[in-house]
């Protein structure tokens, strides 16, 4: 919460102030506007370190001076940086990610649409899947605290949270793809065209290493936040009433006990835009994660800075959608911003 | 008839530069052929004994392959479009298990006049292009002219240089006549390599991979490519060589990852992979109905001295140099013991290739008395390497550890693939490189003449300018025992001179479901899975 009041109070600073909730939520979205225009520039100038330029990097053994100079001509690289990048940034807006520099140099949207729904889809069960799950271990294991179940859900989630997620989803092909037990397809061949919902056997096994990737971090956040909302007054307040301990608990201590989560979920979330990569590439599922990583082995710079801009979007995104729903659930500080 | 026979009269026809079926034919006429050694009732045993089931859907993995796969009937990017290649594609003679040319493709007849410097080129009766339209001379010439065409800069177009684009002449419907620039020996094997596919008329003529419709003589038809993950073919029905192929269809899977490909074959979601990481063989084979397959290659991945730079450009460094490598150990901690030790000289599965020539072992002594000589006591040297093959950076590494022994201090820089194969490429004092299986001459024409594309150690030096003259003759030679003797001379000068540490041959280790029949062990082949099973004809499932 202390972030959202320290980003609240600099943007009161610099900007000016429509009042109220939505007044926020603009200052939010300026704001992560922002940023992402600074993310753009450092993604952009992360292509000008490159040794050589973009066009030798891509052509590698096969550079004549005429197939270079015609990439070069088709890249801009002979005109000035910062018209480069103006360029580059003009075309993010007009839709234009500009072409793909492999095979048959189709432009880069298309290149990366289909992957983009597939990488959606396992996000979203990801997600749909492992926020309900961490918030409810997190909030039992707060009202049963020391019990057995929380010692047990302790353990194994700090024992999840300490593997990388290529160990998880390694162990979880040898467990239950090839060595152990047969019955999940241990890559995830989605031919193209195909939607990733018609191949539900194929998104089991990714699904589930990135619900182990990011419950740990929300559940443990969750119970920590939920043991001090259970410790409070107006909690003590409601049992003396006479409240069933189930209202309690879910009514009246979850609403406060989840703001702080929220961030956390919202980090996790953005973090599973980046680390889908990993898990992406142990499956073979053919996502923005297997894309990016094949973009950056060969080169292709264009589609590598598209799908950068995108993923600081997510994460830009999802940032600001956390400090909204900070700011909705909880009351007081809903009210502050009257 | 017996295969060793089989394979005599395709060394002879070779030689006559007649068709084998021609070469039958008149050994028929003469009455000799098929008698003795009970040869048709051999080959109907054979035939029973593994009978080829038409049917089912083959599904391989490739390692590598990414978003700038293209499918081309001459040409390639990525290691699955070889496998693409090779099922949509032909070319008009081939090699068999044994890297031996055979007049098994597309040409019924290929033969030089006396000089060696006019060829005959007939093409078969009969074959159909994927879109219906019927093989002939005009499609040679279209694809000879692809193939050296100076815009596309095809990688085939190297070994076909003595190709005078202004000398190929229509005689009939299947018949072209082909003048060269020179005699040139070579010319067959440079048909035969799989990028020198025979494409028709007006197939893609100024971009590479974008032919609409993308059609070859293949066994199988392209149904859908999506570059970087997957594409379908479906059987011929009109392919030319009987009953082949077996499969209704075929899918070629990009995976890059060598763990996600191992788990797909371990799993059942394909049926072969190629390239399984060493460490996994043990485990592939431990697996019940899986297995894997070793086959002998010609490909090595040399270090690369530059003869005109110091402190190369002295004879006697480089030969210290060959001397500190001790090869079995490098074969068997670069790749795992799966390859066979070179012997500082290329191309080991050609006929030509001289197999007198003594095995180098290592000597620290005499690669110290030798350096000593050259005033070169604690040389220090810079070894440039990349990840672009199995046993580059591993070979640089093992060396670098042996060259120790000799107080030499080769410092290894493992630099990324932009920068290795940038402005530098073709420059470096010391660096390793990667190359693929070739006959002899094939090679030098590729690497080690002045006007070789990729001639990393620049040979010839000063010294042994005599290297060019031979190539030249050897070239115009077509008596094949002429020609041995003059290629063995040039070995010769390589073996004793040249740039090359070729410490050893890197096996292909493939896995396979064994419901998967008409594999060959031992195929010695460029490619993996027995060239793809030359197109993916001729395995099946039992």
């Amino acid at each position: 919460m202390s972030t959202v009041a320290a980003g609240f109070e600099r943007a009161r600073g610099i900007l000016p102030r429509p009042r109220g909730v939505w007044g926020f939520v603009l200052r939010r979205v300026l704001l992560g506007l922002l940023t992402l225009f600074l993310v753009s520039i450092v993604v952009f100038a992360a292509t000008q370190t490159l040794p050589g330029d973009a066009a030798r990097a891509f052509l590698g053994r096969n550079a004549t001076p005429e197939s270079l100079a015609t990439l070069r001509k088709q890249l801009h690289l002979n005109e000035p940086v910062v018209s480069q990048y103006l360029h580059w940034l003009g075309g993010i807006f007009r839709g234009d990610l500009g072409n793909s520099l492999t095979g048959s140099q189709q432009p880069v949207t298309s290149v990366i649409g289909a992957r983009i729904e597939n990488s959606g889809v396992l996000m979203l069960i990801a997600a749909v899947i492992s926020v309900p799950l961490s918030i409810a271990l997190g909030a039992i294991a707060a009202r049963r605290r020391d019990g057995v179940f929380d010692h047990t859900t302790s353990i194994v989630l700090l024992a999840l949270a300490a593997l990388p997620e290529f160990v998880t989803a390694i162990l979880l092909v040898v467990l239950l793809g090839t060595s152990l037990f047969h019955f999940l397809p241990p890559v995830s061949l989605i031919p193209p065209g195909g939607h990733p919902w018609n191949y539900p056997k194929e998104l089991v096994l990714p699904v589930i290493a990135l619900v182990f990737a990011v419950t740990p971090y929300i559940a443990r956040i969750m119970r920590a936040s939920m043991i001090e909302v259970l410790e409070s007054d107006y909690v003590e307040m409601a049992r003396l009433k006479g409240l069933r301990e189930q209202t309690v608990l879910w009514r009246h201590a979850l609403p406060n006990g989840i703001a702080p989560a929220i961030q956390v979920i919202a980090l996790n979330l953005a973090y599973l835009a980046g680390g889908i990569v990993v898990v992406e590439f142990v499956f073979a599922y053919p996502g923005i994660g297997s894309a990016f990583v094949g973009a950056v082995h060969n080169r292709d710079l264009p589609t590598v800075q598209a799908l950068g801009i995108l993923i600081a979007a997510a994460y830009v995104f999802l940032n600001v959608a956390a400090d909204v729903a900070t700011i909705l659930v909880s009351p007081r500080l809903r009210t502050s911003l009257k | 008839m017996r295969e060793d026979e089989l394979d005599r009269i395709d060394e002879e026809a070779r030689q006559r530069g007649i068709s084998r079926e021609e070469l039958l034919k008149r050994a028929a006429v003469a009455g000799l052929a098929l008698a003795g050694s009970g040869g048709l009732a051999q080959i109907a045993r054979a035939g029973i004994a593994a009978t080829p089931k038409r049917g089912g859907q083959f599904r391989v993995g490739v390692a590598g392959g990414s978003s700038s796969d293209i499918i081309d009937g001459q040409d390639i990017v990525t290691n699955p479009d070889q496998a693409r290649l090779m099922a949509g594609f032909e070319t008009l003679v081939g090699f068999d298990k044994n890297f031996k040319l055979k007049f098994n493709g597309l040409a019924e007849e290929l033969s030089p006049n006396k000089k060696g410097d006019v060829w005959t080129i007939r093409v078969r009766h009969g074959i159909e292009f994927h879109n219906g339209k019927t093989l002939g001379a005009e499609d040679v010439i279209y694809s000879l002219h692809r193939l050296i065409d100076p815009k596309l800069k095809l990688f085939g177009g190297a070994a076909l240089s003595s190709v005078n684009p202004h000398g190929m002449k229509k005689l009939d419907k299947r018949t072209v006549r082909l003048h060269l620039k020179h005699p040139d020996a070579t010319i067959l094997d440079a048909l035969g390599q799989y990028v020198a596919g025979i494409v028709p008329v007006g197939y893609s003529p100024h971009a590479i991979g974008k032919a609409k419709p993308n059609v070859g003589t293949g066994p199988y038809k392209l149904k859908s490519f999506t570059p970087g993950q997957q594409s379908v073919h479906v059987r011929n029905p009109n392919y030319w060589r009987h009953g082949q192929p077996y499969f209704d269809g075929v899918v070629i899977i990009d995976f890059p990852d060598d763990t996600a490909r191992v788990n797909a074959l371990l799993g059942g979601q394909v049926d072969a992979i190629t390239n399984i990481p060493p460490a996994q063989v043990g485990i592939v084979n431990g697996r019940s109905g899986r297995k894997v397959l070793e086959s002998p290659t010609a490909q090595w991945t040399p270090l690369c001295m530059r003869v005109d730079t110091a402190p190369f450009n002295d004879a006697r460094v480089r030969k210290a140099m060959r001397l500190i490598a001790d090869r079995p150990q490098m074969v068997k901690q670069a790749l795992s013991g799966h390859g066979h030790v070179g012997n500082d000289m290329y191309a080991p599965f050609d006929t030509a290739y001289d197999h007198a020539l003594p095995q180098r072992h290592q000597d620290i002594a005499q690669a110290k008395s030798l350096l000593k000589a050259a005033g070169q006591t604690h040389l220090t040297v810079d070894l440039q390497s990349t990840n672009g093959a199995l046993g580059m950076n591993e070979g640089a590494q093992v060396f670098a550890q042996q060259a120790r022994a000799a107080g030499v201090k080769v410092n290894v820089k493992i630099l990324d693939s932009g920068t290795f194969y940038g402005a530098q490429y073709l420059k470096w004092p010391f660096s390793t490189d990667f190359w693929g299986t070739r006959n002899y001459l094939s090679q030098v024409a590729a690497g080690s003449i002045p006007t070789s594309p990729y001639n990393e150690t620049h040979w010839p030096d000063a010294a042994d300018r005599k290297f060019l003259t031979l190539y030249r003759e050897a070239l115009r030679t077509i008596n094949r025992k002429k020609r041995y003797e003059i290629e063995h001379e040039m070995m010769k000068l390589e073996y004793d001179h040249g740039g090359y540490i070729i410490w050893g041959f890197s096996n292909f280790l493939d896995g396979y479901n064994t419901k998967l029949r008409g594999l060959v062990p031992g195929w010695k082949g460029v490619m993996q899975l027995n060239n793809f099973g030359s197109g993916f004809r001729t395995f099946w499932f039992g």
